[in-house]
């Protein structure tokens, strides 16, 4: 009986690891291997089984945690492991780039390190936290609704949310596919900057007579300064799609044109977000740049990744380019 | 089908890559999900398939095995039932249709293999 017991208190610290609707079955199943193995193990050594026995029987069999894991349903990654590097480099470059905006203040004396340390210092730490949410989110997308294999479309879920990788390919001309993509948006991308011309006079006519939709006007000094350029790259960039679109063979040669019209859009946004009020009304002001700081990241690294890529070109190696 | 089991399989093992004897248990580990789907066209419950396997030379922890059988099972390839015949109650798997399926494939592939094997190591 000694050794039914041991085998028991065994059994019940793997069943105490293992998920609920597994317990009773996996435990009732363990119990009565064991006992066979200790049997077995005890015939083998031409004894009777004793508590030594069981010991050793269950040290062979593994350590109860270890036991119960393998067991256990099949956990997930929160983030893949093909993300794990972007994951490194966006978090470390989203808390650099804290400590580095933030950071002069000590260096001017507007701020003690203390005082720095405990508001900026840790904070941008949150970022990883904040980034473990996205990217976490972003892996069960397309472990749920992935990339079709055979016309490497992806499904219409993964824009729902911004998914970093992998982004749709095929093989052939190297920007067609982003071109692909940005004719896909054009549509809603005509619309936003009809929208953005004069939101509150659309509005207007949107809604019922009568509602009142000063909330969505601009601030004087935005309109006078940065809403004409802005408008006008998001028109150009529509103009260079279309272009794009009609005539495929121009592709490269408007790449370059297109690159520059996005990073001189994100350029002015970065202005219009640091540079004073967006919208007049308060609370429309602080919701929009709370949603154009996350936009101008993510377009921000899809630049650097853009640079990056462009820049990358398998070379010869040396002793063979000497050649 | 084939990689997720064999997923599983190699998440059982601690590698220590490059040492000869762990390079050793992985290219084991490839055969093991064909090795016990082999032995359960009968119904058979643990411990005896673990001595079935152990007789035609092919042993196999019990810590290994055991959790395996859950996870085919789980993954729709072994149908299984608690019986009591002479002794105490024993949960007995065996393969259903898909599981026939599956072991055909598996078998020819490995059959392929084999042969490639053989030549390559001539």
């Amino acid at each position: 009986m000694e050794t039914q017991a041991i085998i028991d208190d065994y059994v019940n610290k793997v069943a105490a690891k293992l998920p609920r609707r597994l317990r009773n079955d996996v435990g009732v199943e363990l119990r009565t291997l064991l006992t066979e193995q200790l049997w077995s193990a005890a015939q083998e050594a031409g004894r009777s089984p004793d508590s030594t026995l069981a010991v050793d029987v269950l040290r062979r069999f593994g350590r109860p945690d270890e036991v119960a894991a393998r067991y256990a349903p099949r956990g997930f990654q929160l983030i893949e492991p093909e993300y794990a590097p972007v994951f490194v480099t966006v978090a470390t470059c989203c808390v650099a780039i804290q400590w580095g905006v933030t950071l002069p203040a000590v260096f001017s004396s507007r701020m003690t390190l203390g005082d720095w340390w405990l508001r900026w210092g840790l904070s941008a730490f949150s970022w990883v936290g904040f980034l473990v949410l996205w990217f976490g989110i972003a892996s069960w997308i397309q472990r749920r609704f992935p990339v079709d294999p055979d016309s490497g479309r992806r499904p219409w879920t993964h824009w729902i949310f911004w998914v970093p990788f992998p982004g749709e390919w095929r093989p052939g001309e190297p920007a067609a596919t982003e071109w692909r993509a940005g004719l896909n948006t054009a549509p809603l991308g005509a619309v936003l900057t009809f929208f953005f011309v004069a939101p509150a006079s659309i509005l207007r006519h949107l809604l019922p007579a009568g509602t009142d939709t000063s909330w969505a006007l601009y601030d004087g000094r935005f309109q006078r300064w940065l809403l004409a350029p802005l408008i006008a790259l998001m028109a150009l960039r529509l103009v260079l799609l279309a272009a794009a679109a009609l005539n495929e063979r121009r592709r490269a040669r408007t790449e370059a044109l297109r690159f520059g019209l996005w990073v001189g859009f994100v350029a002015v946004l970065y202005w219009a977000l640091l540079g004073g009020r967006i919208f007049a009304h308060v609370l429309t002001d602080t919701l929009f740049k709370a949603w154009l700081l996350i936009f101008l990241l993510v377009n921000t690294i899809q630049i650097l990744v853009w640079i990056r890529r462009a820049a990358i070109r398998v070379r010869m190696p040396e002793p063979l380019a000497r050649r | 089908m084939y990689c997720v089991i064999h997923c599983d399989v190699r998440r059982m093992v601690k590698t220590n890559e490059g040492s000869p004897s762990k390079l050793e248990t992985e290219l084991r580990r490839g055969a093991l999900v064909l090795a016990v789907l082999s032995q359960l066209r009968a119904a058979q419950y643990g411990y005896s398939l673990r001595q079935a396997l152990a007789e035609q030379g092919m042993p196999i922890e019990e810590g290994t095995l055991y959790p395996l059988l859950r996870r085919l099972e789980e993954q729709g390839l072994l149908a299984s039932d608690w019986r009591i015949e002479d002794g105490p109650p024993r949960r007995y798997y065996k393969l259903n249709a898909k599981g026939t399926r599956l072991l055909a494939d598996l078998t020819a592939n490995w059959q392929a293999l084999v042969v490639a094997m053989n030549r390559l190591l001539k």
